[in-house]
C-alpha cells in the first residue's frame, strides 16, 4: 500500500476523545472529551481552534446528529440528555434522570429523538413529548436507532431487538429475536433489513420483509463501528484485522464472502467510515493507523502511519457531508483532519 | 493502559456487606473508588462515584454451557472507562442472591473488560450468627463462600466461641483456602481487602505457601480442632498469617454441602500435555461444577514454575520465576467445587505425572 502521511491539520486536546459525530447537515463536527466535555468545529478545512463547550458532569456515552440537521445530541454518566448548538456557547438541557445513566440517544429524519437509561426506551415525538410513557426491554439497551425514513425505532437488547413504529402508541414491540447480546443496531439505507452486532464477535441481521436471517461470523473482536457505503451496497466494519465488507447486492449478503480491505495481521480496526458519496472507506485500527480504502478494486492508501504509543487507538472516524474532509479520532487526545486534497498531495509525493 | 484493579464485594442479605463498603470509602485513604452497586441509598459517599446496575446475567454463545457473564458489568466498565479521570479501583457490590461466577468470568471473557479491568479478589462477607441457617436454605450462601479470596465472618460479638467454632467449621468445609478474617461491623483493615491480586498468576507464586495450604494438606487428617483456643485471633490486629488460614480440614459430619475444597500434590514432575488433557477434560466435562481452581505445577523439562487459576472452564497459565536451586519441587493444585470426587481427582492428577 502506498504510504503517505496526509494530515492536513491536527490538534491535541490532552484528554482521551471517547466519540466523534458530525450533525445531519454534515457541516458540524463534534467531539466528546473523556473529562465530558465537547470540541466543536465547522466541518470544513477552515477551522482554525475548534470550540470547548462544557458539558456532562461525568462523560458523554451516546453523540448523535439531532433531529433538525444543525444540533447534536448527547446523553451522559449524570443522567443528562443535552441538545448542542454548536452556534451557542452553552448546551440546553432535554431531560434529566438522576442517579442513572443515559446510554444512548438516536433522532429521526422527521424530527423524533429517543434515549435509553437502563431497560427503558423514551421516545420523543416532535413535539419533545413522549406520550405514550417508557417502552421497557428485556435487558438493557445495547444500541437505538431510528430507521432511515424515521418510521421506526429499533432497540438492540439481550436475545434480540425490540422495534416500535413511531406513530403508534402502543408500547408492545415487533421483537426479532437471536440468542445472545445484541450491542450496535444498524438499518440498511433502503429500511428493509436490519442488523447488530454481538457481544461474540459476530453479526446478526434480519431482513424484515420475510424474517430471513444472517450470520456474519469469523471476527476477531467485537464489532464496535458500522458503516452502510452511499447506496447501501457494502456494509464495512470493524472488528478484524481487516476492513470486513459484507456484499448487500446480488443476492448477498447470503452465501456471499465479505470484501477484506487494509491487511494485516498485527492491529485490529476499531472504526470505519463510509465515504457520503463514493465506494470508499475510511478505516482506523488500534494503534493509530489510518487508511482510505476504495471497493472498486484499487489499491487502499495510508493517511495515518501507526503511533507505537500506547493508548493511541482511532476512537472515532467520520466525514463531511461534501465528502472532502475526514476527521478523525484518537483515543490520546487527537483530532487530525484529512482532506482530500491532502491526501492526493500526499500520495504524489511517495 | 494500566487495568484498575476490582474487588466484588458479595454477602447475603443483611451479612454486612454496606457497612463495609461504607467504611472502604469513608476510611481516609486517599484513594478514590468507583463504586457499582445495586441499589441507591445505602451507601453515603460525596468523593467516589456511585453507579446502579441490576444482575444481567447473559449466555455466552461459544458452546460453553457455563459460561455466563454479567452484561450489566460489561456496560458500566466500559463506560467508566470512557473517563479521563483515573480510578484506583472499582468495587463492586453484588446482591446477597448473587452467583459470583458470571461476576468472575466477566473479567475473563470480555476482551473489552479485560483489557481495561482485573479481577483483584472476591471478598465475601458473613454472618457468623445466621449463616448455619443460610448454608441450609441457600445455594447462593454457599457459592459465596467458595469463590471468596477472603471471607470476612462477621458479627462475631454475637455469638459465643462454640457457635464461631461451628460456623468456622462449616465455611472450612466449603472453601479451605480463603483468609478468614473475624470482624464485628466489617472492621479491617483495608489492605488485608484491597490490591491483594488473588487473581493475579505472579501473586499466586507469592502467595504460595499459605494459598495452597501446604499445613491445611499436612493436617487433612488430623481434625486441626485450633478454633477457639486461647491464641486465637477474633480481631484484625493479628498479624500472624497462620491463623487466618491454618485451621485444618473437618469431614463433612455436621453439614451436607455439596461444595468442597480438595487439595492435591505431586511430588514427581508433571508432564505437560497429560495434564492439559486432563485438565481440559474436567474443564469440558465438570467445568460448571468448578467453581475456583488454582495451581503451582512443577512441570517436566522445564526450570519455571508454571502457576494456573480458573473460574468453571476459564483458565489461565503462565510461566513464571524459576524453582530457587536446592528448593524441593512439588505440584500443588487445588479445587473448589460441586460434588468433587476426591478420589477421582487425585488418581486423575496421579495420572499427569511423567513417565
Amino acid at each position: 500500500m502506498p504510504t503517505a502521511s496526509a494530515i492536513h491539520r491536527q490538534w491535541n486536546f490532552n484528554l482521551p476523545i471517547v466519540s466523534l459525530a458530525t450533525n445531519r447537515n454534515g457541516d458540524w463536527i463534534a467531539a466528546g472529551m473523556g473529562d465530558g466535555s465537547l470540541r466543536l468545529l465547522p466541518a470544513n478545512d477552515e477551522a482554525e481552534q475548534p470550540k470547548e463547550m462544557v458539558l456532562h458532569n461525568g462523560v458523554s456515552l451516546s453523540l448523535q446528529p439531532d433531529a433538525d440537521g444543525h444540533t447534536f445530541l448527547s446523553g451522559g454518566d449524570d443522567g443528562k440528555v443535552f441538545i448542542i448548538d454548536p452556534k451557542l456557547e452553552a448546551p440546553t438541557l432535554l431531560t434529566e434522570h438522576k442517579n442513572k445513566w443515559v446510554d444512548h440517544v438516536a433522532s429521526s429524519v422527521d424530527g423524533y429523538r429517543a434515549y435509553s437509561v437502563g431497560k427503558n426506551v423514551y421516545l420523543l415525538d416532535t413535539e419533545g413529548e413522549d406520550k405514550t410513557g417508557p417502552r421497557q426491554t428485556p435487558s438493557s439497551v445495547g444500541g437505538l436507532t431510528f430507521s432511515p425514513n424515521g418510521k421506526r425505532l429499533a432497540a438492540s437488547h439481550y436475545n434480540g431487538v425490540s422495534t416500535w413504529w413511531t406513530n403508534s402508541k402502543e408500547s408492545i414491540p415487533t421483537v426479532l429475536t437471536w440468542k445472545g447480546s445484541h450491542l450496535g443496531v444498524i438499518w440498511h439505507p433502503d429500511g428493509k433489513i436490519l442488523l447488530t452486532s454481538l457481544q461474540e464477535n459476530a453479526l446478526h441481521g434480519w431482513r424484515l420483509s420475510d424474517n430471513n436471517e444472517m450470520r456474519m461470523q469469523g471476527y476477531a473482536a467485537k464489532i464496535h463501528s458500522m458503516s452502510f457505503t452511499a447506496k447501501g451496497k457494502y456494509l464495512a466494519t470493524s472488528g478484524a484485522d481487516q476492513v470486513i465488507c459484507w456484499p448487500f447486492f446480488g443476492g448477498g449478503p447470503w452465501g456471499k464472502t465479505p470484501l477484506t480491505l487494509g491487511g494485516n495481521d498485527t492491529r485490529l480496526v476499531t472504526r470505519v467510515a463510509a465515504h457520503p458519496k463514493d465506494e470508499l472507506v475510511a478505516a482506523g485500527y488500534d494503534d493509530g493507523m489510518i487508511i482510505m480504502a476504495p471497493l472498486d478494486g484499487r489499491m487502499e492508501v495510508l493517511i495515518h502511519p501507526p503511533v507505537s504509543e500506547k493508548g493511541a487507538a482511532v476512537t472515532g472516524l467520520v466525514w463531511n457531508a461534501a465528502g472532502d474532509c475526514l476527521f478523525a479520532a484518537l483515543e490520546n487526545g487527537y483530532l487530525i483532519l484529512f482532506t482530500i486534497d491532502s491526501v492526493r498531495k500526499a500520495v504524489v509525493h511517495v | 493502559m494500566d487495568q484498575i484493579p476490582v474487588t466484588v464485594l458479595t454477602g447475603y442479605l443483611g451479612a454486612g456487606k454496606t457497612t463495609l463498603l461504607n467504611r472502604i470509602l469513608s476510611e481516609p485513604h486517599g484513594k478514590k473508588y468507583a463504586v457499582i452497586v445495586n441499589e441507591f441509598g445505602e451507601v453515603g459517599i460525596d468523593n467516589d462515584l456511585v453507579v446502579g446496575a441490576d444482575e444481567e446475567i447473559f449466555e455466552m454463545n461459544n458452546g460453553c454451557i457455563c459460561c455466563t457473564v454479567r452484561g450489566d458489568l460489561i456496560r458500566v466498565i466500559s463506560g467508566l472507562m470512557k473517563r479521563a479521570q483515573n480510578f484506583d479501583g472499582i468495587l463492586i457490590e453484588t446482591t446477597g442472591l448473587a452467583d459470583p461466577g458470571p461476576v468472575a468470568q466477566t473479567f475473563f471473557v470480555d476482551p473489552d473488560v479485560a483489557s481495561r479491568a482485573k479481577l483483584d479478589s472476591i471478598v465475601t462477607v458473613v454472618d457468623a450468627r445466621h449463616l448455619p441457617q443460610r448454608l441450609k436454605d441457600s445455594k447462593e450462601a454457599e457459592e459465596q463462600i467458595a469463590f471468596a479470596d477472603v471471607i470476612l465472618l462477621n458479627k462475631t460479638d454475637l455469638v459465643s466461641k462454640d457457635e464461631l467454632a461451628k460456623v468456622e467449621h462449616a465455611i472450612r468445609h466449603i472453601n479451605r483456602f480463603a483468609k478468614i478474617i473475624h470482624t464485628e461491623r466489617c472492621k479491617v483493615p483495608l489492605d488485608k481487602i484491597l490490591g491483594l491480586g488473588s487473581f493475579d498468576l505472579d501473586a499466586i507464586l507469592k502467595h504460595e505457601p499459605d494459598f495452597l495450604g501446604g499445613k491445611t494438606e499436612h493436617n487433612h487428617h488430623h481434625h486441626g480442632h485450633d478454633h477457639g483456643h486461647d491464641d486465637h485471633c477474633h480481631d484484625e490486629h493479628c498479624h500472624n498469617p497462620d491463623h487466618h488460614h491454618d485451621h485444618g480440614h473437618e469431614h463433612d459430619h455436621e453439614h451436607d454441602s455439596s461444595i468442597t475444597s480438595v487439595s492435591l500434590t505431586a511430588d514427581k514432575p508433571v508432564d505437560a500435555a497429560k495434564f492439559e488433557a486432563w485438565m481440559g477434560d474436567m474443564r469440558a466435562n465438570k467445568g460448571p461444577d468448578l467453581l475456583r481452581y488454582k495451581g503451582i505445577l512443577d512441570i517436566a523439562g522445564s526450570d519455571q514454575r508454571v502457576a494456573i487459576q480458573g473460574v468453571h472452564m476459564m483458565m489461565e497459565g503462565s510461566n513464571l520465576a524459576p524453582w530457587k536451586t536446592g528448593a524441593k519441587r512439588q505440584s500443588r493444585l487445588v479445587f473448589i467445587g460441586r460434588n468433587l470426587d476426591e478420589k477421582e481427582l487425585r488418581e486423575g492428577f496421579k495420572t499427569c505425572a511423567v513417565g
